[in-house]
């Protein structure tokens, strides 16, 4: 988990000034045991400090932690010393950035799936990048021919 | 290029099929979109002949990062998130979520309203294995198991909607209790459902069984070993069949089950075969516990009546000032939970389904992880797979029954 922005840890310790995005101990891993016998469950705070947040594997031990470190790691960029295949898991593997972290906003990354802009096919002399010219592409209507102007290319040279 | 393994297909980036120096062995790609993975879950798999020797699993295709979505919303209306993760099963998510926030409130949900979420969540289980059966038999070659699969779900489906609007995606349990109480004659249908399954779950037991070809592709097929079960993290009918004897609802009861009688099947054989009667008799166990909570349901609140957790009712509103306020907060701002952090566990149709929630005193959940059990079942696919042939592999995948909802999240 990342801690930044919290007042205090969840279980109580007390932080000066609340965890900054900057701090040494910003991440923390909790894991979770059961023990079927004894029907018990155990509850196992490290903080992963260093950068990148860095802490031992438990897959060796236990390897069904092999799919939760790598989420970790995916999510949140927590490195597992002595995993044996430490890759991205959910997302992409060439996405950047750790969605999880707090301070990787929502909605602040354009999404990937870009429209193809229409080409201009009737009139073969006129340039390409004047897409959807004549035409009510999103069928809002509102584009004056020629003129229309795609949202994401705004969003990218912003 | 003589790419032999998948370690270095993936060195190249290179993905669908590689023909290798030798000729017998080649890596396939199956999935993500392949009838018989059961939602988008892509395989990698290395074949010597026909025979798996290397199976990975990969997955993400469905991820839409619904815990960081979590963590923008009110603790009451995460309910809507959370219940989309295991589109199969979606009581159990909201469930489990409810139970984490309640006890971090510290509060305690009126008798009621704990029954009616039994009775939902194990008609929940009843139409989660319903699916399984129909996929089970389908991959099988079975294709009319499908088709009775799908009618018995349907009637638990319209059931669903008589209680909470919706077929699936309820958003139905909240924290606190259920967000309203059981229709008028929902007693009647309950107990229909209930012995229309007991008569129904015979028929199927009969179609397949003893079916020759079901029991040759079924039995010594996907052998998952105890240790190797225990070690992958499998929990749920999987582990159960693999004679790991673990059922959180015997043996770390909530809601009331303890106060229930049912029996957890456990098989020793760990192959599909001993998947499919485990989740065949837990069918029949889920009949056996509606009945007792169809008997024993209590009258009085479904849900908490605290004022700073449930809105109040246009009527109380009307009257009074402070109930227009006590709505405008909660629905404004939402409630605040203490801070702390918890995580509880349900058993879910695929096992230990958990929810480990972190608040920091606000109005919405500060993190929010779902241990979800197909995403922790998938890690026994190469076990069960490596060694047996192609074919077996689909039986393997359609008995682990992985929702890809709740795997990717």
């Amino acid at each position: 988990m990342d801690r930044s922005g919290l007042a205090q840890t969840p279980e109580g310790r007390a932080s000066g000034a609340g965890f900054a995005e900057d701090a040494d101990d910003r991440f923390e891993i909790v894991v979770q045991l059961l023990r079927h016998e004894r029907r018990e469950r155990r509850t196992i705070h490290v903080v992963a400090s260093g950068d990148p947040p860095t802490v031992p594997s438990v897959a060796e031990v236990w390897p069904t932690a092999d799919f939760m470190e790598r989420e970790a790691f995916d999510l949140l960029g927590i490195r597992f010393d002595g995993h044996p295949n430490l890759t991205r898991i959910l997302m992409p593997d060439d996405w950047e950035g750790h969605p999880l972290r707090k301070d990787y906003g929502v909605g602040k990354v354009p999404v990937e799936f870009v429209p193809q802009p229409f080409l201009q096919i009737d009139a073969p002399g006129q340039a390409p990048e004047k897409v959807g010219a004549g035409r009510d592409v999103d069928g809002l209507g509102q584009s004056a021919p020629g003129e229309r102007v795609w949202p994401h290319k705004d969003r990218k040279q912003a | 290029m003589n790419t032999q393994t998948i370690a270095e297909i993936e060195a190249v980036g290179q993905g669908a099929y590689v023909e290798s120096a030798d000729e017998n062995r080649m890596v396939l790609n199956m999935g993500p979109v392949h009838p018989a993975t059961h939602g988008v879950l892509r395989l990698l798999v290395e074949l010597d002949g026909e025979t798996v020797v290397h199976c990975k699993p990969i997955i993400g295709y469905l991820h839409t990062g619904m815990e960081k979505e979590c963590e923008d919303q009110h603790w009451r209306s995460a309910v809507t998130i959370v219940t989309r993760m295991d589109y199969l099963a979606p009581l159990f998510n909201e469930q489990a979520y409810a139970l984490a926030v309640e006890s971090l409130l510290g509060v305690e949900v009126p008798r009621r309203g704990k029954f009616i979420r039994t009775l939902m969540t194990e008609m929940n289980r009843l139409s989660s294995h319903l699916v399984w059966f129909g996929t089970q038999g389908l991959d099988m070659g079975a294709i009319s198991v499908v088709f009775y699969g799908f009618r018995e779900r349907e009637i638990i489906l319209d059931f669903y909607e008589m209680v909470t609007g919706l077929r699936m995606n309820h958003g139905y349990i909240i924290p606190g209790g259920v967000w309203q109480d059981l229709p008028d004659g929902w007693e009647p249908v309950c107990r229909n459902i209930v012995a229309t399954m007991r008569s129904r779950i015979d028929e199927y037991e009969e179609l397949l069984s003893l079916n020759p070809i079901f029991l040759e592709r079924t039995t010594g097929v996907g052998v998952l070993s105890s240790e190797d079960a225990e070690a992958a993290g499998a929990t749920g009918p999987i582990a159960r069949a693999s004679g790991i004897d673990w059922d959180i609802r015997r043996d770390m009861p909530y809601e009331i089950y303890d106060e229930l009688e049912f029996d957890v099947p456990v098989a020793e054989a760990g192959d599909v075969y001993a998947r499919y009667k485990v989740r065949m008799q837990e069918m029949r166990e889920s009949c056996g516990i509606l009945e007792q909570v169809i008997d024993q349901m209590p009258s009085g609140d479904y849900k908490s009546m605290d004022p700073k957790l449930t809105p109040p009712t246009r009527s109380e509103m009307n009257r009074s000032m402070e109930a227009v306020i006590h709505h405008f907060k909660l629905v404004t701002q939402g409630y605040t939970v203490p801070a702390g952090e918890i995580y509880t566990a349900v058993e879910s149709p695929r096992g230990e389904l958990g929810v480990m929630v972190i608040s920091d005193g606000g109005t919405s959940p500060y993190r929010l992880h779902v241990r979800d059990p197909s995403f922790v079942n998938l890690q026994t696919l190469p076990a069960m797979s490596t060694g047996g042939l192609v074919a077996d592999l689909i039986a393997a995948i359609a008995s682990v029954d992985p929702v890809m909802g709740g795997v990717d999240r």
